[in-house]
């Protein structure tokens, strides 16, 4: 007999934190990559950085909330100006090499046994939600969305969660319908002729890295308040979950990453979902070991056929997904 | 690229010798002083001793636990004891030589170590070496005074080289020089398996520009190959080096017919082909974890030292790591700088649209490209197979170090592929000494992104292709 409940449960993903996170990560990159034309392939390391800053200043000083929330956007902030002086300068594929080299760093650096008094090492940072649910106003008790049982505190962390990627979103629409909107839309098309309506395109550049940066670390703060903060999960592979939701939804638009993030998800939880059933009713060969590499074969293989045969996503439009190369 | 060409020998020579001189100066300044004797949590220890004792009046031998155990040595020293197994796992400080004594009153009377073994020992720990054994195997007091000779079981243990070592040889060097030199070279001999992955990625950067991702799993692949032929069938290791080569041939072949042609004629831009390498790299990656497993897979292999000179210990499979690398990377300069191919190659790699319209077939170049670098990279996966383990993730794992000594030397360059990959093969293993060990990539990759901030088109690269 086949086992059906995870169905109902993949709906829950639609508003989970995980997905808020994404979504606002993502809306991140479409900033650098999708307007800026930058190929940012650290995403995860502006996560990390920020998320640690968070946990690390309300758990180890005690700061209050809004102090651990300024703390991890001056430290996303510090990371895109560490990241874009040596690079932004050079060709597109040298920053792409640097990011991803540099959020390497910071995960290998966090989990160094010297530093385990302040980042926890490999097991990371519990506990840095305490100030977060200080404020919780939902009368504590038990919530039931669809089949899926919500605490107070998790109902709180998503209805901050979607404000804030709505908040998140609008302002990437306005920027990007502004000038400062229009000068990085250029530069992504043509540096060159940006320089020469003498515009600094460096800087231009590195405002787009910093705005970006901060959007992925609000995301990672939402992503650590209903569970903790765990190195591993801001490796390469994020940034590539990432780069497949921003291509899914459409690089050069505010909806897509959002959209994007929910079908990823969905998806992901689907086909974990599935294979499970079917494996346990030996349907498809494969162990409990063998079913979690899954859903990453699925995400390579659709980040392939996306690039390839739907480049400007779902929402996208064919002209904007032109990658200047 | 012409008239630079008679040049990159000693260029790189006159680099690498200043790598060196580098890492020597670094050499000279001390080392941090370890005074610790608070026993060194082993786990993070980069170095350690396992010491054993063990009853084996009548076999098979069963744990003799709650025995005091002293290491002592280099202002270290540190009393536990034996745990329940029998066992105890102590931390060292650095590599060098320690007297291990175990307390032989606290053993239960009738027992009784044999002639050979002595309650008192010299165990020498080389650098990176962990869980270097001490054994104490004791039999019945009778047994004991009447084997004159030392049972089979009853050595000081299986562990290679370094258990069993004459002190003196530390008499030859310093302390430090002991821990740099084995450092140097298993740096450099990591740096040629590096520089074989590095070469096919330098080579398909310069011919397609593309900057291939998945390039570190054409590595595991080689490896995975090796694996496979050595232990599931079992071939002898030479041979299955050989199918490792050919299948990674394949695999970049049908790689570039399968995907990456289709891709060039469909005209899609570098930076969609770039997506395509991290989604085919994160999908077969994944695709080798199904298949292998996630857990790390030995090679069959002695790691007993077949050349030792001084403080440095090369095991055999190592010294023909090395070998095998030198007579590849000749060969590839070989063909590079004197066959028809490699000189259309390198016109491909320097003007592409210039080639093609002075008659050399561009497809052509780049399917042997592929082909090339595939069977390189598969090689250097079988051998780094070898030189450590092999598991699902360990091109991936490797592959920033690759792009850090391809950036390092300059994107497209070959020679600088080789420069870029000895310094930051030395790199790694050197900074080891002082880094902890999961620090040993942070020093590589910092070291390329220093090199980019002061001379972005790498070592060995040109100044116009940094755009």
């Amino acid at each position: 007999m086949l086992d059906w409940t995870f169905l109902p449960l993949t709906l829950n993903q639609i508003i989970s934190p995980q997905t808020i996170a994404y979504a606002l990560a993502a809306l991140g990159l479409t900033v650098h990559f999708g307007y800026s034309g930058l190929l940012n392939f650290g995403q995860a390391g502006f996560m990390s950085v920020g998320a640690y800053f968070f946990a690390i200043t309300a758990t180890r000083f005690g700061f209050p909330l809004w102090a651990s929330v300024l703390a991890a956007l001056v430290g996303s902030t510090a990371f895109a100006f560490l990241l874009g002086i040596p690079t932004l300068r050079l060709r597109a594929d040298y920053l792409s090499i640097v990011t991803i080299a540099a959020a390497e760093i910071i995960r290998y650096t966090v989990q160094t046994p010297n530093l385990t008094a302040l980042t926890g090492g490999s097991d990371g940072i519990n506990g840095s939600e305490a100030g977060f649910e200080a404020i919780n106003p939902i009368p504590d008790r038990v919530y039931k969305i669809g089949v899926q049982p919500y605490t107070n505190d998790d109902l709180w962390v998503i209805i901050v969660g979607w404000v804030l990627v709505g908040a998140a979103a609008l302002f990437v629409w306005q920027l990007m319908r502004s000038p400062w909107g229009r000068i990085v839309k250029g530069i992504r098309e043509d540096e060159d002729a940006v320089r020469a309506l003498g515009k600094n395109v460096y800087s231009f550049k590195m405002q787009a890295l910093i705005i970006g940066g901060v959007l992925g670390t609000l995301g990672a703060i939402i992503n650590i308040l209903p569970t903790s903060l765990q190195p591993d999960n801001y490796g390469t592979q994020t940034t590539f979950f990432l780069w497949t939701i921003m291509l899914l939804g459409g690089a050069t638009t505010v909806l897509g990453p959002i959209i994007g993030a929910i079908i990823f998800w969905v998806v992901l939880s689907l086909s974990d979902g599935f294979i499970a059933v079917l494996s346990t009713a030996n349907i498809v060969p494969l162990s409990q070991v063998q079913q979690g590499p899954v859903r990453f074969i699925i995400v390579g293989v659709a980040l392939m056929l996306l690039v390839v045969f739907r480049p400007q996503g779902i929402f996208g439009k064919k002209k904007e997904a032109y990658f200047s190369a | 690229m012409h008239a630079t060409r008679q040049r990159p020998f000693p260029r790189a020579a006159a680099l690498l010798a200043a790598a060196f001189a580098a890492a020597l100066a670094l050499a000279l300044t001390p080392a941090a002083a370890h005074a610790a004797t608070t026993p060194i949590d082993p786990s993070t220890a980069k170095e350690s001793i396992l010491v054993r004792t063990l009853d084996n009046s009548s076999p098979p031998a069963k744990p003799l636990p709650n025995i005091p155990v002293e290491i002592s040595g280099d202002g270290y020293d540190v009393t536990t004891a034996t745990d329940a197994k029998g066992q105890i796992e102590v931390g060292v400080p650095e590599p060098g030589d320690y007297t291990v004594t175990i307390d032989t009153s606290k053993v239960p009377s009738g027992l009784a170590l044999p002639p050979a073994l002595k309650a008192s020992r010299t165990v020498t720990v080389d650098t990176g070496n962990k869980q270097v054994l001490a054994n104490y195997i004791f039999v019945s007091a009778s047994a004991a005074q009447q084997s004159s000779r030392p049972s089979s079981g009853a050595t000081s243990g299986p562990s290679s080289s370094s258990t069993s070592e004459s002190p003196s040889s530390s008499s030859s060097g310093s302390k430090f020089s002991r821990q740099i030199w084995p450092s140097i070279v298993t740096g450099l001999v990591f740096g040629l398996l590096l520089a074989l992955a590095s070469i096919g990625v330098s080579l398909i950067y310069g011919t397609t520009g593309l900057n291939n991702f998945a390039h570190g799993e054409l590595v595991t692949f080689g490896g995975l190959m090796a694996y496979t032929f050595t232990r599931l069938v079992p071939l002898p290791g030479p041979v299955a080096i050989l199918i490792a080569l050919v299948l990674g041939g394949v695999m970049g072949y049908v790689q570039d017919l399968a995907i990456w042609r289709p891709l060039r004629r469909k005209r899609v831009a570098l930076i969609p082909l770039m997506i395509v390498s991290i989604g085919l790299s994160l999908a077969l990656r994944y695709l080798f974890q199904i298949i292998y497993g996630p857990g790390s897979l030995v090679m069959p292999q002695d790691s007993s030292a077949a050349l030792s000179i001084g403080p440095v210990h090369l095991t055999g499979a190592n010294l023909w790591a090395a070998i095998i690398c030198i007579v590849a990377l000749l060969l590839v300069a070989f063909l590079l700088t004197r066959t028809n191919i490699g000189k259309a190659t390198r016109a491909v790699s320097d003007n592409r649209a210039l080639a093609a319209a002075s008659g050399i077939d561009v497809e052509r170049v780049i399917r042997i490209v592929w082909t090339a670098g595939g069977a390189l990279a598969g090689l250097g996966g079988a051998l780094l197979a070898y030189y450590q383990t092999v598991q699902w993730n360990s091109g991936s794992l490797i592959l920033l170090a690759i792009f850090a000594a391809v950036t390092l030397g300059g994107l497209g360059t070959t020679y600088g592929a080789l420069v870029g990959s000895l310094v930051i093969g030395l790199f790694i293993n050197v900074s080891a000494i002082w880094l902890p060990a999961n620090l040993k990539f942070v020093a590589a990759l910092i070291v390329m992104i220093v090199i980019l901030l002061v001379r972005p088109q790498g070592i060995l690269g040109k100044r116009d292709r940094i755009g």
